[in-house]
């Protein structure tokens, strides 16, 4: 039954659209200019670009946080405004004030569930993302990362179809982000959210992601479409390997590419 | 350890050697009692006079303790309003600030008249002085949530109400219990100030008339009591608040966490 109502054709269909996109706030130049682009569902797509390229500005868009000057955003499996979307910030933004559960239960609480109901599911987010011992603590008794897993364990609670990550961890040091990594693509993999990640780190994008967006500046836009079409689990040993240098190597020329582009044209 | 003993046993050893000064100096110098009477004639007048300085100190406790209650509710529910629309906050809150810049004293003659009751005017008076930090601190607070998590709120399509319930009242309360305590003293100044102003009488006077009445006699050692008393009424509301204050933060907030030096 549910094969057949899965043509191919609607396999197909990307998650996302975005068709002409732009952002200006007031009468300043544009921060976002023309943006097309098409996400393929349950895939990882990474955000390349260095501060000030409105990548955060695009997220913010997808979001629904900030209304688009010009384009729009669709839809086309049909999700529309209803579409479960999940946003990590690049800091944790956990509230002081609630243990690490009601933290992650908040989501479901604002959707009107039970106190019972959330905590179950907030418990069981929580152990997914390693922290089942830490429900009952406060988000000042734990650590940078555990703060972090708290975030994504908040983000995944409500089953999104599509993860927002702005920076997620560029506040920590390296062998937590290297953990977080580790254990971000075993959940992706798991539950086949579609993932829109924002970094300015080349090697964090060749690690993470399917496709990697390079962005520029002024205006903000895409400035290439690199595809990393090594499979996944991506283990440790991938780190060292060589198709991860060669990726690195193009991510890296693009992004200097944008990089002088944008100081010729200032 | 050490530290917690000294906090405690320097203030008092403090206190006492003060008060064996004070009445040496008293009792050397035979200073009589009407011009300065040291401690022990301060007791004494303490225990003659306990029945009606008792009754006087619960007149006095009773209408802070209810001008700080009737500050806490609408200081909140004013905090809440400005917040929740802006034009609102801005038109009224320079009426507020008149409130409180306007003395007391000034206004008490008034209220006597309007109310033509002494106690529903020294009720007014009180609540007068220690509404606006409550108001301020709350507004101050129920603005300073978090950007980012008023941005997860949004993003889920919380409504208003469970906005200020889940993250704004939350964000608030370390401004609030900051407020509280600064109103908790100023209930008692407003009800003692008032009460000088105003004047009770009878069976219902508070320590102010107490200490208005007992100069009127020149009993100065009674003065002095019902002042200690209007001193031990501030610290235990002072104590009892920063005990709430405590207690509600103590898990949570940089204020109540321990410091290493």
């Amino acid at each position: 039954m549910h094969a057949e109502t899965k043509s191919p054709a609607d396999d197909a269909r990307p998650a996302l659209r975005l068709h002409g996109l732009s952002k200006r706030y007031g009468s300043a130049a544009p921060v976002l200019a023309g943006i097309d682009l098409d996400i393929a569902p349950h895939s990882f797509v990474s955000l390349l670009g260095p501060s000030g390229c409105g990548k955060s500005t695009l997220l913010r868009l997808v979001a629904g946080l900030t209304a688009p000057s010009g384009g729009g955003i669709e839809w086309p499996r049909g999700a529309g405004r209803d579409a479960r979307v999940s946003f990590v910030f690049q800091e944790p933004t956990l509230m002081p004030w609630a243990t690490a559960a009601r933290n992650v239960a908040l989501p479901l609480r604002l959707q009107g569930l039970t106190a019972r109901e959330a905590r179950a599911r907030a418990t069981e987010a929580l152990a997914a993302v390693g922290l089942a011992g830490a429900a009952d603590a406060y988000p000042r008794e734990l650590s940078g990362g555990m703060k972090m897993r708290v975030s994504i364990a908040r983000a995944l609670v409500t089953q999104p179809e599509l993860l927002l990550m702005d920076e997620p961890f560029a506040a920590l040091d390296e062998i937590t982000r290297q953990k977080l990594s580790d254990d971000l693509l075993r959940l992706w993999q798991a539950q086949r959210f579609t993932t829109l990640f924002v970094t300015h780190s080349v090697f964090e994008s060749v690690f993470l992601a399917q496709r990697i967006l390079v962005m520029a500046p002024r205006p903000g836009r895409i400035s290439a479409d690199l595809a990393v079409g090594e499979p996944y689990p991506r283990t440790p040993a991938y780190r060292t390997s060589a198709p991860y240098a060669e990726h690195s190597r193009r991510a890296s020329d693009a992004l200097a590419a944008t990089l002088r582009d944008a100081e010729v044209a200032a | 350890m050490k530290a917690s003993f000294a906090r405690w046993s320097y203030p008092v050893l403090a206190g006492v050697l003060l008060l064996v000064v004070w009445q040496l100096l008293v009792s050397g110098l035979a200073v009589p009692p009407y011009v300065m009477p040291g401690p022990l004639a301060i007791g004494r007048a303490l225990i003659d006079e306990r029945a009606a300085l008792l009754h006087s100190t619960w007149i006095t406790m009773s209408i802070a303790l209810a001008a700080l209650c009737l500050a806490v509710v609408s200081g909140l529910l004013l905090a809440v309003l400005f917040v929740q629309s802006r034009a609102l906050g801005q038109a009224l809150f320079p009426y507020a600030v008149v409130m409180q810049v306007t003395p007391v004293v000034a206004i008490a003659p008034l209220l006597i008249i309007w109310t033509g009751d002494a106690h529903v005017a020294l009720l007014i008076c009180a609540w007068l002085v220690a509404f606006f930090p409550i108001l301020s601190n709350t507004t101050l607070g129920l603005r300073s949530a978090d950007a980012h998590l008023l941005s997860l709120f949004r993003l889920y399509r919380a409504t208003r109400w469970q906005t200020l319930w889940y993250l704004q009242l939350p964000a608030a309360t370390p401004y609030f219990l900051g407020g509280l305590r600064i109103s908790g003293g100023l209930s008692l100044v407003g009800a003692v100030v008032a009460e000088f102003v105003a004047g009770t009488g009878g069976t219902r006077s508070g320590l102010a008339s107490r200490i208005l009445d007992a100069g009127y006699r020149l009993a100065i050692p009674e003065m002095f009591a019902a002042l200690l008393l209007i001193s031990a009424c501030g610290l235990v509301i002072f104590g009892s608040l920063s005990l709430i204050s405590h207690l509600a933060l103590r898990r949570w907030h940089e204020s109540a966490m321990p410091r290493e030096l």
